[in-house]
């Protein structure tokens, strides 16, 4: 770090410039020369052979913390306490069983990689959020931004759509966890504020008002402008409401932009193979994003936080369900689908899918039939861009409860899905005040077996 | 680490940094070793004062390694050896005894693991020549006891304030342990120096030196024992002494906050313009813009104390009492019960009567602790229905009256501040005796357990003195919070009507007064607390003193100061509430928003249920008063919020109104002009300058007159879309 640079910025116009020499990019703002620049800066520094390889991502959050036992990481031969009330299921890879609601999964294994080794010492939800999500831990000094903040910051919007949308909401890591980080607003995720899954889903407020066409809200965009600019007090000049009223303007005067939101345009036929829940419905219309060209969106599923009566909630769904249509099943449809979906458009390639949630659950069962939360060890998924399929990295010990081996932190995760993306893991992004913060710590690694 | 079934939200930032963060390895060098506890020979090693340091310091005790609350790979201690019986157990005891060899001292485990002599998954943590694992093995060799005969007194750190001149000087840190028997040693090597921000202040682990970085103030944490200081590093933002605009003094205030800008070389903004002025202090004081004939009157008045009558006037107006009434109702999370509104209709009035009468705030404390019956009828005891459970109510309580986190004592001693599990589990046991149904009554009955023995907690003020275990000890309490020499009570009150007036608090966040969270500016803290008591606690009085100094009437930041974010030399911009940002709305629009099944003209500012149906105050972010709405961000900003504004019914609707106040002015044919300076008027507290004159007329002049309307209906939106609207700068 250059703190001499850094401390004199406000006195001295000179050494604004070079903060943006040194980083390549600051909050204040950044220009196409200034961007190009950032790619061969980072394609120079890395060798990896996956480096951008993906060129959009969909996460899919499991909210609350998804059991590792039931899903990714059965344990057929622990104790009942360990081994709990569900079954596992056997994969075409030699010796690889998953939890029994993930048949679809199994049957694509050689799509996905999985990681059994996770871990991390934040067993709380929104401490386990904040880390899993932008790879850091959380401070007081400083919230960092998730992977989507920091893709949308550094890539050139493709399109007028949002470059970071959360569906169906991103009401994820408590009330102050906005997702933007120390980055500016426009990294924040967009939510889209229904559920995909209801008949009646559209994005809220994306449609004029009644008698209001798209002249007069360029009329209102511009008197907004020029009320900012006339003002002599007021607000901070850098940060105007400008900035989300021209990305609303954009969104909004764009059909093409709406059309990506209407998901009755899809087949019948292909609503049905993600399945009717909510999180099949909200992969669908990732899968619509990324299409044309939002390079991350975020699926936010909750209800992963199962303290209790596992079985209902992972499995049937509801009390005495003939078939499952729990949170593990409706899981399994929509991943493979989407994984399908995007197999068949060529995308898959360009695209990386990550599952995860903030933390596992605890090895034994608890007294209400549920598993409480448990960092020490959890498991994820990844599949396409970059990521080579058909593998599981790490492991735990027989009960789960401890890696065995190859313990990988969220830290290592973000470098690698960092490196995925095409961004340099080093990479330092700098805060409002100027501070260089890298995109990763310093003291992560790749997950090179990870890579194709 | 925390691992079971805690709330999803709210849990301290800082106690999370120290529970995950191990400390630097202590790579002690021998040469640096001026250890006198193992240098002498008679010197007999005491496990409590001499051992546990060496472990904090090697961070085997941190949250992430073996003070987890599971321990890790089978060997627990306490958090920073919080309770060293514990730990001795772990050591000497468990694991068959294995982790000590009396008879070859080396071999024991507690030396060949951290000197990673054998495979220690939490690697390298002690030079195995150093001075730490010999003083182990000292212990060790002299029997491994548990004898003590002497506590920790005092540690004393060194500097506790330091100003550096310039960036990337260093400072090295001391620190001194006294103890009951008289002794005292230097322990700079075992007190672990932790920087706030690792990216401004650098510590070297060996020579506790520390380098300062960027520029301002920083904090380290220095931890010995159980005792945790502060230290403050400050770096001036210029290296010459910068030009101010020196403010005229109206009270203690200003004498305080220019000391510490002087300090820090940052230079001040001019004084606001009365119309600012009055716009600022309207909204602080009363969730209002002044009335257009305010705004008229103030900005021709020559009267030279015109800003202290106007704050008079606004203090003792009903729009006051509401908008303060709601700002206690945010603060004490009044809302509805599951069983109706009826308990929530008494209290909103009995706070509103408090407010409306200037009641004490010590009183209103007392009532409220004290408080019992049929909550549909006496207000305040729904004090004991805003939580569920003893426990929870102690963390509440101690967040509201003491401005602390209390609960992360719950599972084990406070590892950043004063507090045990005797404090929080007393204070819980406290309130186990009340029963909070529809009647709150005290019982005989009830008792919380205390997680270390596993016995019911004794009743204990926190900090202070155990109470008797029999009886209503709520008394006991209320006393002690409410008296003059209580240390948190008046400090956590006017540190959030300080953040209420000024933007941010003297501590920030608001409910997190530790000693290692001091105050930007602690003796202006102690001055407020101390006039506010002195003044019979009464919150107008201190509202008052912080609008009538200069520090609030300060101007715009300029290129030179914008960087400030913590030390008053500019006013801090800050989003209107969602509250008061919809009844600005409405004021300005000229129609008043329906909310629920209130009556129309009810104000968002005046609603008494919380989660009254409005979806404007929904998309503008409301907090539903379910969890403390000081840690609450503004999430709903952003991109959802301005489609609303666009799309949404909240301005659409009632702009287009055949009845509004546009619709008046266009009636009797008002020209441009005078629509342009009303609307300002309103919306700004000020006439448009010359600029906005001639932009707005060349706007106007341009429209044809079918259009005239509608472009009187964009000017408006974008007015209340302007940043100069939407905040209180």
């Amino acid at each position: 770090m250059h703190p001499i640079e850094q401390a004199t910025r406000y006195t001295n116009d000179l050494s604004r410039r070079d903060s943006l020499r040194v980083g390549g990019l600051t909050a204040l703002g950044l220009g196409l020369g200034d961007m190009l620049r950032l790619r061969r800066v980072s394609a120079g520094e890395t060798t990896e052979p996956s480096f951008g390889r993906a060129k959009s991502c969909i996460l899919i959050w499991l909210d609350g913390g998804p059991s590792h036992l039931e899903t990714f990481d059965p344990k057929p031969d622990a104790p009942t306490e360990v081994r709990g009330p569900l079954g596992s299921i056997a994969t075409p890879l030699a010796g690889v069983r998953l939890g029994e609601c993930l048949p679809n999964t199994a049957a694509m294994i050689d799509k996905f990689a999985i990681i059994r080794s996770m871990t991390s010492p934040l067993g709380e939800h929104n401490f386990g959020t904040h880390y899993l999500m932008t790879g850091y831990k959380p401070t007081p000094v400083l919230e960092y931004p998730t992977f989507g903040a920091v893709l949308s910051h550094v890539r050139e919007a493709a399109s007028v759509l949002p470059p970071h949308v959360a569906v169906p909401d991103f009401r994820v890591g408590g009330a102050s966890f906005s997702g933007g980080g120390y980055l500016p607003r426009s990294a924040m995720p967009f939510a889209v504020g229904g559920d995909p899954a209801k008949p009646e889903f559209k994005v809220r407020d994306l449609d004029l008002y009644p008698g209001m066409d798209l002249e007069r809200l360029a009329r209102r965009r511009e008197f907004v402008q020029a009320m900012d600019r006339l003002s002599s007090s007021g607000g901070s000049p850098v940060v105007s409401s400008g900035s989300d009223l021209d990305r609303a303007y954009d969104l909004i005067s764009s059909a093409d932009a709406k059309r990506a939101f209407r998901l009755s345009d899809e087949s019948p036929h292909v609503r049905k193979r993600y399945g009717g829940k909510s999180i099949g419905q909200c992969c669908l219309l990732a899968r619509r994003l990324v299409e044309r060209g939002v390079p991350f969106v975020t699926v936010n599923n909750r209800g992963w936080d199962t303290h209790d009566d596992l079985k209902t909630r992972l499995k049937e769904g509801y009390t005495g369900a003939q078939v499952g249509v729990g949170l593990i099943p409706s899981l399994d449809l929509a991943l493979t689908a989407l994984v399908a979906d995007l197999h068949d458009r060529r995308l898959l390639d360009e695209t990386l899918i990550v599952v995860m949630g903030e933390f596992g659950r605890t090895p034994k069962l608890n007294a209400s039939a549920g598993r409480d939360h448990w960092p020490r060890v959890f498991s994820c998924l990844l599949a396409g861009g970059g990521v080579r399929g058909g593998q599981v990295i790490g492991s735990s010990d027989s009960v789960g409860e401890s890696p065995k081996d190859r313990p990988i932190t969220p830290s290592d995760l973000a470098a690698t899905i960092y490196t995925l993306l095409g961004i340099d893991p080093k990479l330092e992004l700098h805060t409002d005040d100027g501070r260089p913060v890298r995109v990763a710590t310093h003291d992560a690694t790749i997950i090179s077996e990870l890579l194709s | 680490m925390i691992t079971t079934t805690y709330g999803r939200y709210g849990l301290s930032w800082w106690m999370l940094m120290h529970l995950v963060s191990g400390s630097a390895y202590a790579d002690d060098r021998s040469s640096h070793a001026d250890d006198q506890a193992t240098l002498r020979q008679e010197y007999v090693v005491d496990f409590e004062n001499d051992i546990i340091p060496v472990l904090t310091k090697a961070g085997c005790n941190t949250g992430a390694c073996h003070g987890a609350a599971v321990g890790r790979g089978g060997f627990r201690l306490s958090l920073y050896g919080g309770d060293p019986e514990l730990d001795y157990q772990s050591i000497v005891f468990d694991l068959e005894g294995r982790r000590v060899n009396l008879a070859k001292p080396d071999d024991s485990l507690v030396v060949l693991k951290p000197t990673e002599s054998i495979s220690h998954g939490g690697g390298y943590r002690l030079d195995d020549d150093g001075s730490g694992a010999e003083r182990l093995r000292n212990w060790v060799r002299q029997g491994a006891t548990n004898q003590t005969n002497k506590h920790l007194r005092e540690f004393i750190v060194s500097p506790r304030r330091q100003t550096l001149q310039s960036l990337e000087s260093s400072v090295a840190l001391a620190s001194t342990a006294s103890f009951s028997d008289g002794s005292e040693f230097d322990v700079t090597q075992w007190t672990v120096f932790t920087a706030e921000d690792p990216g401004s202040v650098v510590i070297d682990p060996e020579t506790a030196v520390a380098t300062v970085l960027r520029r301002g103030r920083h904090l380290v944490i220095a931890r010995y024992l159980h005792h945790v200081v502060p230290i403050e590093l400050l770096v001036p933002w210029s290296d010459e002494n910068v030009s101010y605009v020196v403010a005229t003094r109206r009270n203690f205030i200003d004498d305080v906050v220019a000391d510490r800008l002087a300090q820090l070389r940052i230079p001040v903004s001019p004084p606001a313009t009365d119309a600012t002025f009055l716009r600022r202090v309207s909204l602080d004081l009363t969730g209002q813009l002044p009335a257009m004939e305010t705004v008229r009157e103030f900005a021709t008045s020559d009267h030279p104390s015109k800003r202290e009558k106007l704050v008079d006037r606004l203090l003792q107006s009903p729009e006051f009492t509401d908008y303060w009434t709601m700002q206690l109702a945010k603060l004490l999370r009044i809302r509805a019960t599951p069983d109706g509104r009826e308990g929530l209709l008494a209290y909103q009035a009995w706070l509103k009567q408090c407010v409306a009468d200037g009641t004490g705030y010590d009183d209103m404390v007392r009532t409220l602790l004290l408080a019992d019956g049929d909550t549909h009828v006496m207000g305040p005891a729904n004090f004991y229905r805003t939580v569920a459970g003893a426990r929870e109510q102690a963390e509440f309580v101690s967040e509201l009256l003491m401005g602390s986190r209390l609960r992360c004592a719950n599972c084990h001693n406070h590892p950043l501040d004063r507090w045990t599990q005797d404090d929080y589990h007393g204070l819980a046991a406290i309130f186990a005796k009340v029963q909070s149904g529809r009647v709150v009554s005290v019982t005989r009955r009830g008792e919380v357990t205390h997680p270390r023995t596993g016995e019911p907690a004794k009743p204990r003020i926190p900090g202070e003195a155990f109470l008797d275990v029999q009886g209503d000890q709520r008394a006991a309490l209320a006393s002690w919070v409410t008296d003059a020499s209580n240390p948190y009570f008046a400090k956590a009150i006017v540190n959030r009507l300080w953040k209420a007036m000024m933007g941010r608090g003297l501590v920030e966040p608001a409910d997190d007064f530790r000693s290692t969270n001091p105050a930007t500016h602690p003796e202006l803290l102690d001055q407020l607390a101390k006039d506010f008591i002195d003044h019979g606690y009464q919150i107008r009085r201190t509202l008052q003193t912080i609008a009538m100094s200069s520090t609030y009437a300060r101007g715009a930041p300029f290129d030179g100061n914008e960087f400030d974010v913590s030390f008053y030399s500019h006013a801090f911009s800050r989003s209107l509430s969602p509250e008061v940002l919809a009844d600005a709305m409405s004021d300005v629009i000229g129609l008043h928003e329906r909310y629920g099944d209130e009556p129309s003209g009810t104000r968002a500012v005046m609603l008494v249920d919380s989660a009254t149906a409005s979806e404007t105050l929904d998309v503008l972010g409301r907090c539903s008063r379910e969890e403390s709405c000081e840690s609450s961000g503004n999430s709903a900003g952003g991109l959802t919020r301005m489609l609303h504004l666009i799309n949404g019914p909240i301005l659409n609707q009632r702009i287009t109104a055949a009845n509004n106040r546009l619709s008046q002015l266009v009636a009797v044919n008002a020209n441009a002009d005078v629509i342009v300076d009303e609307f300002y008027e309103l919306a700004l507290s000020r006439k448009p300058s010359d600029g906005e004159r001639q932009y707005w007329s060349a706007a106007f002049e341009k429209s044809n007159p079918q259009d005239r309307r509608k472009l009187f209906e964009d000017f408006v939106w974008g007015l209340l879309n302007s940043q100069e609207f939407i905040t209180n700068h």
